[in-house]
This record gives structure tokens, sequence and C-alpha cells, in this order.
């Protein structure tokens, strides 16, 4: 049996205005060269003018991931030459990350696991190459772009922890806005280490770059640990390298190996002098950080008695899950609300399309609807009509409620009458009900018939049999 | 010790080539500046000193507030590009990573 | 010759219009351009931009390693040759809503990377104080415009002494203020830590004219110093009486260079003569000696740093969104092409030096060692300053060169006296080099560098010793017309 180890390198653009360095706009376009300013080309004589909006959500995500923050800003530059990287160099954090040494909290099959976070750093994106037949074109759109990247500790045993701690840290870069991190534009993007050992000492890794969505990641990794395991099982040596997955074929080949690795001859980057990071600065950031997937989780179980899957179904857009609190914080119960979030709003969400943010009932309006079925005012059959008519008609709950004439007969005089007078009609029945005939049903039809159903059905047997057993 | 193998190869790096004279004279420069900095390593302490990158502490740098702003047009992008097509930099097929 | 003053004065008078000095100024540019070399590239036509500013009408130079919108930068490199920025430099910017009148745009050595003016892409250039003697570098072309006369100032970068080298050459006042005083958006980068705007002038009250002009905090520029508010030209007249200066004896004790050539020796002769005259001014001028072991490592510590930020800086330059093509099947053919055709050798030689200086198993011993130096002297000078209002020394162990001058004067310690400059970009210090009157018929200069900041003082010293020397407005004769 061999040893599985992963660690995994995650880039994720942030969310800002303006590019890293310049103030070209930082946009996904559809026409190419359209947001690009003279630094983003790397023209001659250009300077970096460092984004503190950049900066900021740099240190919200190292905060979020539980990372020791730096004193100052500093950049390095990192040297390559690239047709995708106009300067030359890119600008990245290699002496002083916006994060070292945290973590992130995550759960695989019911079990918690920490993965470890080495350090997160601030750099920016390449242009971006279009491959054609016999040539390339560049866009420069993404140049200078603010990029996050995430590096985790080799720490991982399986293409399921990987998986669990990709979704975990999307979730964190979408719970704090840092990102949109969507896979599907190029977002966020991941490189994987892979080692496979015998014992507890790290065999030799390979690396495999730029691997665009979390499925091709979990494919990426099951190829190559079936090559490396074969390669091992049949005496032979895993070399540290750089390796291009294949989705087609699920193969993996080698692009380059250790030998030919660049010196990036990083250095402190002489245009950015150190601005200082003060406490007042990070405590205000700190407590801009909403409470996380992973903590809310373990707060529906916990707290609110939830099972694990509705709660992991709860928390996996923020917006619902803020939702979800704003709904207990009205005083609502909890497991109603879960039920109702679970199947009636997110079932209508996705059926529309529509994100909760467009959904015209409000909290409180949903817990007005859940009320009436807990207070037996209307029926839970008669609450889903509600519900749609809400959403459809864009009104309240009880205005519906109204209009539908819907309101149920609690009152007992009034179904007692209906009883009564109905029970004088038929004493023959009264009679069939003694000898054992089911008579009972029929009084309750006619219950419902009188009181176009709005009688509470309840409250409406219990009378039918006082009165029955009066008689 | 470095040679004009080593010169060659860290030219390559930089992209560009030169004749062979060119690497003897970059030798010898090479040796001049090696036995200098030698004795600036031999300086007392010099480990012990902070490497100064700016000229002097720097207080008053400033962020940018997040604004866009400053995009050339398509065409200012693409003006001084010998070769485009589609509104874009067009190069020999990049192959690779 | 005239100054500025004396033009703003011709001007607001109407004794001559700002068409017609850009027109005289156009043509001398041509007249001296086959014999000197000073420009690039000479405007043909005249920025309509006036202003109530000082500069409004006055013509100027620019180096040509600042960006201008529309006219072809060069930075006297093959692989700039047709290069035609979209966007311009702050600096220029800045003149240009003065309404200063550009003239041209001057030779530098390639890249800046150089001190002779021998370098660029478009071949030597000359001293105007004689033909056969270089005018130093890299600011070669804005040096000899404004010995010949063309133009009565013009703008220069300084790396390691690339502005305030050339002006002691050429008879001419040349400054740069402190690192950040004036924003460095648009000026191709050679050295990004040691790199500075500045300025060439005839006298002392000029360059404080055009530095007030160039000054300020540049939101494009994160290294850019707050404003002032202060004017340099309202405060270069204050008295100087019980300020105090200091020169290193190592660099100036006679005694020390017993190989050293007559001109070496009259030289420093003439720097005593200058310092006794700084006395009488009312200054108190002190020697002091410095670690020799820090002196000697200057220029290598120079050389370190510069190379290294430079072969960084200078990864752009790859012919793809800008600059030659190169020829090729593959990108990287195209890419290595551009360059190998682009560089000439001692650009190249210099960019393996840098590249060698970053790799990572000898950034320990050779980068960071040399920025270990810096601290090291810039902390030894600001306690100095403790003391002192500036530094006076020479601006150079002898007279503009010879270009055929191959003699060994690579001694350690004629080394120390022609490279010491660098100690004013090491610590971003304001310095400036004025004329200190003439060895064997060329001009000599001497450098007074200020601690950080100190800008108005240093201007206000060198104006006073300006003042005293008498060695004002100096060009050669058969130019003064």
């Amino acid at each position: 049996m061999y040893k599985v180890t992963i660690g995994l390198e995650v880039h994720c653009e942030v969310k800002t205005n303006s590019k890293n360095f310049s103030s070209a706009k930082n946009a996904y376009s559809e026409y190419p060269n359209e947001n690009v300013s003279v630094v983003d080309l790397g023209l001659p004589g250009i300077l970096p003018v460092a984004n503190k909006e950049a900066f900021r959500k740099s240190l919200l995500m190292a905060l979020a991931l539980n990372c020791k923050t730096p004193d100052i800003v500093m950049f390095d530059r990192k040297n390559y030459y690239y047709p995708d990287l106009p300067k030359g160099y890119q600008i990245t954090q290699e002496t002083k990350p916006v994060g070292v040494n945290g973590y992130v909290m995550i759960n695989v099959d019911g079990e918690d696991k920490k993965i470890g976070i080495n350090n997160i750093h601030l750099e920016e994106d390449t242009a971006s190459l279009d491959h054609f037949k016999d040539y390339s074109l560049i866009d420069y759109n993404r140049a200078g772009v603010p990029l996050l990247e995430t590096v985790t500790e080799p720490c991982m045993h399986s293409s399921t922890e990987a998986i669990a701690f990709l979704e975990a840290l999307k979730g964190i870069f979408l719970y704090t806005g840092v990102s949109e991190a969507r896979t599907d534009k190029g977002q966020m993007r991941v490189d994987v280490n892979i080692s496979l050992s015998k014992d507890d000492t790290l065999g030799t890794r390979t690396e495999m770059k730029n691997i665009n969505s979390f499925n091709s990641v979990r494919l990426a990794i099951e190829t190559e640990i079936k090559r490396q395991k074969e390669v091992l099982e049949n005496g032979g040596v895993i070399l540290q390298e750089t390796r291009r997955f294949d989705e087609d074929t699920l193969t993996t080949h080698s692009l380059r190996s250790k030998v030919d690795a660049v010196d990036y001859k990083y250095y402190i980057e002489p245009n950015i002098p150190p601005i200082k990071i003060t406490d007042e600065w990070i405590d205000e950031i700190k407590s801009e950080i909403p409470m996380l997937q992973f903590d809310r989780i373990n707060k529906y179980m916990e707290v609110y008695g939830l099972s694990r899957y509705d709660s992991e179904i709860l928390v996996k857009d923020k917006a619902v899950s803020d939702y979800f609190e704003e709904c207990v914080f009205i005083g609502c119960n909890p497991k109603s609300i879960s039920n109702w979030i679970t199947t009636s709003v997110l079932g209508y969400l996705n059926k529309n399309e529509l994100d909760i943010k467009d959904l015209s009932l409000t909290p409180k309006m949903l817990c007005e609807l859940i009320d009436m079925v807990d207070n037996n005012k209307i029926s839970s059959k008669q609450s889903k009509e509600v519900f749609s008519k809400c959403l459809e008609e864009n009104k309240e709950p009880n205005i519906v409620v109204k209009e539908l004439g819907l309101t149920q007969i609690t009152d007992d005089k009034t179904i007692r009458d209906i009883v009564t007078k109905l029970l004088d009609e038929r004493p023959d029945l009264i009679e069939d009900h003694r000898k054992g005939k089911n008579t009972f049903d029929y009084f309750v039809g006619q219950v419902m018939k009188e009181t176009r159903g709005k009688a509470n059905p309840v409250l409406t047997r219990d009378i039918i049999n006082e009165e029955m057993e009066k008689r | 010790m470095v040679t004009k193998e080593n010169l060659k190869d860290y030219a390559a790096k930089l992209m560009f080539d030169m004749d062979d004279e060119g690497y003897e004279r970059t030798l010898k420069e090479f040796e001049t500046v090696e036995k200098h900095m030698e004795l600036i390593g031999k300086i007392e302490n010099i480990k012990s000193v902070e490497p100064l990158v700016f000229p002097y502490v720097i207080y008053h740098a400033n962020f940018r507030e997040d604004e866009a702003k400053d995009s050339l047009t398509t065409d200012e992008v693409l003006a001084n590009a010998k070769d485009t097509k589609a509104d874009q930099v067009k190069v020999p097929k990049v192959v690779g990573e | 010759m005239k100054t500025i003053m004396d033009l703003r004065k011709d001007l607001d008078e109407k004794k001559v219009t700002s068409d017609e000095l850009f027109k005289i100024a156009i043509e001398k540019a041509h007249t001296y351009q086959d014999e000197f070399n000073s420009f690039v590239t000479i405007m043909d036509k005249k920025e309509e931009k006036e202003s109530n500013s000082l500069l409004s009408g006055i013509p100027y130079a620019l180096k040509d390693n600042f960006s201008t919108k529309g006219i072809l930068t060069t930075a006297s490199s093959n692989i700039l040759k047709d290069y035609v920025p979209v966007y311009d430099s702050t600096a220029y910017k800045k003149l240009k809503d003065a309404g200063a009148v550009l003239v041209g745009k001057t030779v530098l050595d390639e890249l800046a990377m150089g001190g002779t003016g021998t370098t660029g892409h478009t071949g030597i250039v000359r001293n105007p104080w004689n033909k056969n003697r270089e005018i130093g570098g890299s600011s070669a072309g804005s040096a000899a415009a404004v010995a010949l006369g063309i133009v009565p100032f013009s703008i220069g970068s300084d790396t390691g002494d690339s502005i305030r080298k050339p002006a002691a050459f050429g008879g001419l006042v040349g400054f740069k203020p402190t690192y950040g005083r004036i924003s460095r958006y648009g000026l191709f980068a050679f050295a990004s830590s040691l790199d500075h705007v500045g300025c060439f002038a005839r006298c002392v009250r000029d360059a404080a004219i055009v530095t007030d002009i160039l000054k300020g905090q540049d939101e494009k520029d994160m290294t850019s110093l707050p404003n002032e508010d202060i004017k340099y030209t309202d405060v270069i007249d204050n008295d100087i009486k019980g300020m105090k200066l200091f020169y290193i004896k190592e660099i100036t004790d006679k005694t020390l260079y017993k190989d050293a050539g007559e001109e070496t020796l009259k030289i420093l002769d003439k720097f005593k003569e200058t310092i006794e005259e700084c006395k009488k001014l009312g200054f108190t001028v002190d020697e002091v000696s410095f670690d020799d072991n820090l002196l000697k490592a200057l220029y290598p510590t120079y050389i370190t740093i510069s190379s290294a930020e430079a072969t960084s800086n200078n990864s752009n330059l790859t012919g793809i969104p800008f600059g030659p093509r190169g020829e090729g099947g593959s990108i990287n053919e195209i890419m290595f092409d551009a360059r190998t055709k682009g560089f000439s050798e001692l650009i190249k030689r210099r960019f393996i030096l840098g590249s060698y200086i970053l790799q990572r198993e000898n950034q320990e011993r050779l980068f960071k060692n040399a920025l270990r130096l810096r601290h090291i002297i810039v902390d030894k000078m600001n306690e100095l300053y403790k003391t002192y209002d500036a530094m006076i020394l020479p601006a150079s162990g002898g007279v503009a060169p010879f270009f055929d001058n191959e003699i060994d004067r690579m001694s350690d310690r004629y080394l120390i006296l022609e490279n010491h400059m660098v100690i004013g970009n090491f610590g971003g210090f304001p310095s400036i080099t004025i004329p200190n009157g003439f060895v064997d018929d060329m001009p000599i200069g001497i450098n007074i560098t200020g601690k950080a900041f100190d800008d108005a003082k240093v201007l206000n010293i060198a104006n006073k010793i300006e003042d005293k020397l008498g060695y004002k407005g100096l060009i050669k004769e058969e130019y003064d017309v």
C-alpha cells in the first residue's frame, strides 16, 4: 500500500474595480485589449501602483485562512520570459506574503480535518494566449488582474480530501466576497503536487499546473496516482518534474524536469515602498469576516439540531445561509425553516434560475407563512399554494391568504353549530355509526363542503366525535 | 568558477547571444567584480546589516484607491506591435504549458 | 550666455517671441548636429501651450529615455529604434503644462547604462569644449545641448552620476534632487532604486526654477515625495553663515595620489582653493576621514546593484508588444533574435552580470552584500549629516577624457575619485555639480551633496558658492551667439 500525499497551489482572481498595479478596469471582457493600461503592457518607464482594495481583500482572505499577516506591504519580482508576461517579470510576494502558517477546516465523510496553509500571496495575472493552427494571439485584458495564490502544506491524502479542500476554499472566497471564484471563467486555477511513499517520508513529487475545474483536478490526481503506483510497482523511480494532464486520454505526460527548473531570481520590487500594516487595519478587516461554512454547519447541527445533509445545503450559498439565519433570528422554528428552504425555496430558485437575492419573499414573510401553518391557520397543503402565489404576484402571505379566503375556521362554536345541524338532519347515520358502520367521514366531508374546506380538519374531527358521543 | 559555457547559458536564459570575444570580455569583468565583492564580503559585521533596498526609509507611500480609469484604446495597445490580428498581438504559435 | 531668467525677461519685455526662441534653438540644433550629435530627434513643430510659469516659452531638451506621447523615444538603443510611446512621462507632462518648449530628444548611452556618451545607437556625442573629448554620460546629449547654447536647460536622468559628471565635463550646473522629489513615471528604468530625474542648467538659480516645476508627488509613482510648500528659488539666496561643510580626506588628499597625472593633481589643488573660498564665504569646512574599505567598495557596489536591477527592468524588451520584431519560427526564437540584435555587447555584458548577481546561489554573497554595503555607507553619511549641512568634493578626477583614451587610470584611488558621486544615489541624497573653473582649458566641477530632503539647502549652498566663484553661464566663446 502506498501513502498518497497531495499539496495544492490555487490561483484565484480577486474581485476589484481596477487591476493590481494599474488603474485599468478589472473586468472580464469579450473584446480583446480594451482593459489595458501602459502598466499592464509593460511599456518602458511604467511604474506599479498598488491597489488598496486588492491588498485589503488579500488580508481579509489571509485572516479567514487563519494566517499570520505581515507588518508591512512588500512585493517581489519573479523574473522569467514568457509571451504572456509583458514586463518580463511578475510582481508577486516572496519575502512577506500577505499570510503564512494558516489552516482551513474541512469535513470528509463526517470527520473534521485541518488542512495547513503554507502561505497565501498576492500577485498579478498574465495576459491570455489564444492558440490557432500556426500562430497564437495575445490579449492583455487579463494582464495585471490581482491574483491570490494559496499554497497548502502537502497534507492531503486522497482526491476526495483535495476536492473537499477546494470546495471549502472556494466557499471562503465566496463568503468573504474576495473573489467570484468561477472556474468556468478561469478565475480559479489549480496546481497539484503528488507523491507516493511506503512510509512517512515524502516520496518524489510531480506537479501538474493550471487545472481548470474541480472535476479535472480529481481526475488528474487519480490518473497520476495510478501512474506513479505502476512505476513504483515495476521497480521504477518517480522523477521530480512538471507533467501535463490530458483529460481526453486520462494520462499525464512529462513537460520538463527539475533540472530545467527556472531560477526566478526573486528580489524585492523597488518601486513599491513598504507601507505599514497597522493593527487597527487588521482589526477592522477581521471584523468584516463573516462566520464561514465550516462553523455554520457545526452551529446548525449542534444548536438547531439539523442534519449535516441539510446544513450543508443551507450553507452552500452564503445568501441562502444568511436568509436562513435571519428567519431563525426572527423567531421561526429552525427545523421548519430549514425544511422550507431546502425544499420549496431552493426548488423555486433552481427552477427559475434565480438567486435568493431575487426572492420577493422576505425572511419575515416566510416566517409568517410558516407560523400560519404551525398555528393551524392554514393547512400545509394551502401553504404551498400561498407560497407560489406570493412569488407569482409579489404579495405578502397574509394578503394572499385573505384574497384566496383561505383562513381556516378554528372557531369551536362555528364548527360545532354546523356539526349539530348536520347531526340533526341525519339521525339515521348516527344510528349506523353506533352499529359499527363508518359514517364519521361522511360528516367530516359535509363540514368541509359547508365551509368550503376552511374548517380546521383536526378540530372538526374532534367536535364530530364529541357531538356523536353526546347523542 | 564561472566558465564561458556558463556565461553562454546565462545569456541564453536572458534570451540573447553574442560573439565569442564578448564572452571573453564578460569573463574578465566577472573576475573583477568577484574580486571586489570578495572584499565587500570581508567587511566587518557585514552579515549583521540589513540590505538597503530603498534609498531611505519611506514613510509617505500610499496605496492607490481602487478606481478604474487610464485604459488605453485598443489601437494604442497595438500601436507598437509589429504583427497583429483581430485586435490582438500575433506571435508564432506558443507551445508548452 | 543667456540664462532662463535672461530669456524670461526678454520674452516678458517682448524683445523676442517664444516662436523666435524655438526657431533659433532648432536652427542651432541642426547646425551642430553632425558635429556633436546631441539629438536623436529634433522637433519640427513647436508645442503650443502657454502658462504663467517662468518656463513658459523657454526651449529645452529632453533625454531620449523619457516617454513622450507621439514622439520617437529610443533610449539610444536599437531595440527601441522606432518606438513611439503612447503616454507622457510626468516630467515631460509637467514641462509641457508649464509652457516649456521641447526642442528635441537627446542622445544617451544605450539605455542610460554608461558614462561616456559613446554607446548610443546613433553615434557618439562630442564635448563642445573640445571635439576630441567625451562629454560624459549617460545624459550626454542633454549636457552637450546646453553646453552648445542650443537650450538654456535640459532634462537628464542620474543613476550613478549621469547628470553630475557630464555637467562637470561641460562646465554646467547639474542637479539631481532627493530620490522621489521628481516623479520617475515615464523615465525608462535603468536601476529603479538608484534612478533620479534631474536637470542641466547654466546656473544654480535656473536649476532651482526647473526643479520647482518638476517636483511634486505623483500618484503614478509610489516613491514620489509629498509636496513641500516652498519654492527653491525663494530660498537659494538665504544666508549660509554658520553652515558646515565637510570633504573626505581619503578622496581629496594629494599625497595619496602618487601615481596620478598632472591633471588630477591640478584638479585637487583647484578643489582646495575653492574650499578656501567657501571659508571666506562664511562656511565652516572640515576634513573628515572615511573608512577606505567602504570607499573602495563604492564602485563595485554600484555595479552590482545597478546591473542586477537593470537586467530585470529591461526584460520587457522582447519585441513582442513593442519594439522591432525578431525573426524566427518559434516564440523563443523571435524574442532571442530581437534581443540579440537589439542590444550592444556592452549592455549584454551588464545583463549577464546582473542576472548572475541575482541567481539564487549568488544573491546572498553578491546582491545582498552590495545592498548591505549600501546601507553602511548611507548610515555613515547620515551620521555625518548630523554635524554637517553638506559634503563637498571634486566632481571628477580628471577633465573630460579623450575618445581614444585607453590609458590605465583605473588605480583603486582614482576609481574612488572618479565614482564617489554614486553615494548620492545610494542614499537618494540631493546632489549638485557646479563649475569650478578650468584645468588645461577644460571645465571642471565640484559636487555638493546634502542630506535626503534637504534640496533647498543644497541649492542654497551651491548658489552661494557659485556667486563667489563666478563661474556662471559658462560657454565656449564660439558658441556664445
